[in-house]
C-alpha cells in the first residue's frame, strides 16, 4: 500500500527528527571542542586537542571541576544512605495515614522548581548566618546541605521501586533459619536492593554535579561549581576551551551511565 | 523502623519547607530603602508584580514559550515514544540510554551546543550559505525561536520517557484488533492508541510545562540579555537588587501560576479521558 509506505516514511522522519533535536547540541559541543581555531566558525580550519590542556589551565574550570566533584561525592555519600533508610521505612514501617504525606514530602525537592527552592535557601542561609555568626553560603558545607536535598527524592523513588518488586520469602526463610534481624538485612535485603541503590547513587551524583538553579545563589567567590563557571563563561562566548570542559562533563556522565547499566538495566529503572 | 525516616524528613523540613515558609513570609513584607525590609502583612508586592508592564511582559513571554514548547514536545515526542515503547530487540536498552543521556548531561552544556549551531558563524548558517540558500548569516541566536528550540530539546526526553512508559502498557492486541477490523493505521492511532495513552499525555504535558515555566540556563544563554523569562527575572532581583520582598513575591507568583495552570490542565485532560 502506497499510503502505508508514506506513513511509515513520515513516522521514520518524525522519530529521527526528535532524536536529532535532542542529540544535536551534545554532538555539536563534542565536535567544536577539537576545532583548531579559537573563534568557532564552520567549516573548521583544522583540528586540535590543545583546548583540553588550555581548559585545565584556566583556574575557574579546574577549581569548578574539583568543587563539583567534591560536592557530588559528599552529597551522594550523605543523601543515599538517608534516602535508602527512609525508603525502607516507607515500605516496611507501620505508618498508617502518614505514609502518603511522608512520601509526598520526601519527593518534594523534585516537585519544587529549582529557582524557588534556590531563592528560599539563599534567604534562609543569609538569615542563618546572623544566628550562627559564621559564613554558610559560599562554603562547601552550605552547598553540600543544599545538594543532599537533591539526592533524597531520587534515592527514595528508586529504592522504593526496587523494594516493591522484592520477594519477602527469602528474608523470612533466613529469619526462620535463625539469622538475627541485622544479619538478614546485611546478607539478604541489602544485596537485593543493590540495583536500586546503585541507580540512586548514579542519579544523585549526576543531579548534584550538573545542578545549576539551586546552586547559583549559594556559590561564593573562589568556590564556584563547574556548571556555574560554564554559565558565567558562556554569557560572553562559546569557544573550543569551553566545549572541551563541557565534553569532559559529557564523558563523565556517559561513563557513569555505562557503568551503572552493567549493574542495573537503565531501561527498567526510569 | 519508623525512626529511619527521621533524618531525611528533618532534612527536607529544615532545608525546603522552612525556607519556603520564610520566603512566603518575606513576600508579604514591605521594602524599605534604608532598612531593606519592614515587617508587614501586605499583598502589595504581588499586586505590583501583576501591574508592572515589565513583569507582565516577562510573565507573558514565559507563558507563551512554555505553552508552545509543551505542545511541540508532545508533537515530536509521541512518535519517538511510540517507537521506543514498541521496540523489542536488545537495542531498546541502548535507545533508552540515548534518550536519557542528553537529559543527564545538563542544560548548560546543551545550551553551549546550541550556541555553536545557531550562532552567526555557526554550523547551520555555514551550511545554508554553503548550499547557496542564503547570502548573509541569518540571525538565529538570541531570538525567541532559539529559546524554544533549546527548551524543546531539554524537555523532549522527559516527554518521550513518560509517554513510552504508558504506551508500553497498551497491549499490542488492541491495535491489531483495530487493524483486523479494517481501521487504517491513522484511524487505529486516533481512535485506539491516543485515547488509551491520554493519562501519559496528561502526565507528560504537566511535567514538561513545569520545566518550561522554570527554565533558567536556556533563556539566559540562548535568549540573550534582552530576552527575559520568569526564572532569570527572579534571580535578578536577588543578584542585582536588594528588594527581597518583591523578589520573594515574584518567586511565589511563578510557583502559583504554574501550579494553577497545571491543575486546570490536568483536570481538563482527566475529564476528557473519562468521557471517552
Amino acid at each position: 500500500m502506497a499510503g502505508s509506505r508514506l506513513q511509515r516514511a513520515a513516522f521514520g522522519v518524525a522519530v529521527t527528527g526528535a532524536y536529532g533535536l535532542i542529540l544535536a547540541p551534545v554532538l555539536a559541543v563534542i565536535v567544536i571542542s577539537v576545532f583548531a581555531q579559537e573563534i568557532v566558525s564552520f567549516p573548521p580550519t583544522g583540528f586540535s586537542l590543545a583546548w583540553y590542556a588550555n581548559a585545565w589551565e584556566k583556574r575557574e574550570f579546574a577549581r569548578g571541576f574539583a568543587t563539583s566533584l567534591q560536592l557530588a561525592l559528599a552529597a551522594t555519600a550523605i543523601g543515599v544512605p538517608l534516602g535508602t533508610a527512609a525508603a525502607l521505612a516507607l515500605a516496611r514501617a507501620r505508618l498508617g495515614g502518614l505514609r502518603g504525606a511522608l512520601n509526598t514530602l520526601l519527593l518534594g525537592p523534585l516537585a519544587v522548581p529549582g529557582v524557588v527552592a534556590g531563592t528560599a535557601l539563599y534567604l534562609f542561609y543569609v538569615r542563618a548566618e546572623f544566628w550562627v555568626d559564621d559564613d554558610i553560603k559560599g562554603t562547601l558545607p552550605g552547598l553540600v546541605a543544599a545538594h543532599v536535598l537533591l539526592t533524597i527524592p531520587w534515592t527514595v523513588r528508586l529504592v522504593l521501586a526496587s523494594l516493591q518488586g522484592l520477594d519477602r520469602a527469602a528474608e523470612e526463610a533466613a529469619a526462620n533459619l535463625g539469622a538475627r534481624p541485622f544479619t538478614v538485612f546485611r546478607r539478604i535485603t541489602l544485596p537485593m536492593l543493590r540495583p536500586g541503590v546503585v541507580a540512586a547513587c548514579l542519579f544523585s551524583f549526576i543531579q548534584s554535579f550538573e545542578n545549576l538553579e539551586l546552586t547559583l545563589l549559594l556559590v561564593g567567590p573562589g568556590r564556584t561549581t563547574l556548571p556555574v563557571a560554564m554559565l558565567n563563561y558562556l554569557e560572553f562566548r562559546v569557544d573550543p576551551t569551553l566545549a572541551a570542559v563541557a565534553t569532559v562533563q559529557i564523558a563523565l556522565v556517559g561513563a557513569l551511565m555505562l557503568i551503572t547499566d552493567r549493574f542495573v538495566s537503565l531501561s527498567r529503572v526510569v | 523502623m519508623a525512626a529511619l525516616l527521621l533524618p531525611a524528613t528533618l532534612l527536607v523540613l529544615g532545608l525546603l519547607v522552612a525556607p519556603m515558609a520564610m520566603l512566603f513570609r518575606i513576600s508579604l513584607n514591605r521594602y524599605d530603602a534604608a532598612q531593606m525590609m519592614q515587617e508587614a502583612l501586605t499583598a502589595e508586592n504581588y499586586l505590583r508584580a501583576l501591574a508592572d508592564p515589565y513583569y507582565r511582559e516577562v510573565l507573558g513571554t514565559t507563558l507563551g514559550v512554555a505553552f508552545t514548547s509543551t505542545l511541540l514536545a508532545l508533537l515530536i515526542g509521541f512518535p519517538a515514544a511510540y517507537w521506543l515503547a514498541r521496540m523489542e530487540s536488545r537495542w531498546k536498552s541502548l535507545a533508552t540510554i540515548l534518550t536519557l543521556f542528553p537529559l543527564l548531561v545538563g542544560n548548560v552544556v546543551r545550551a553551549a551546543g546550541w550556541m555553536a549551531l545557531l550562532g552567526r558563524d555557526g554550523a547551520i548558517n555555514a551550511g545554508l550559505i554553503g548550499m547557496g540558500l542564503i547570502a548573509e548569516p541569518w540571525p538565529m541566536l538570541y531570538t525567541t525561536g532559539a529559546v524554544i528550540a533549546g527548551i524543546l530539546a531539554v524537555v523532549a526526553p522527559y516527554m518521550i520517557l513518560t509517554l513510552a512508559a504508558v504506551i508500553e502498557g497498551i497491549p499490542r492486541g488492541v491495535e491489531e484488533a483495530a487493524a483486523n477490523l479494517g481501521a487504517s493505521p491513522m484511524t487505529a492511532f486516533r481512535r485506539v492508541v491516543l485515547p488509551l495513552a491520554l493519562p501519559g499525555v496528561a502526565a507528560g504535558c504537566v511535567l514538561v510545562f513545569i520545566l518550561c515555566m522554570n527554565a533558567y540556563a536556556t533563556p539566559v544563554l540562548l535568549g540573550g540579555p534582552q530576552f527575559k523569562m520568569m526564572a532569570p527575572a527572579v534571580y535578578d532581583q536577588f543578584v542585582r537588587g536588594t528588594n527581597w520582598p518583591f523578589g520573594a513575591a515574584l518567586a511565589f507568583l511563578l510557583l502559583i501560576v504554574t501550579l494553577a495552570l497545571t491543575i486546570i490542565g490536568s483536570t481538563i485532560l482527566a475529564s476528557r479521558s473519562r468521557s471517552r
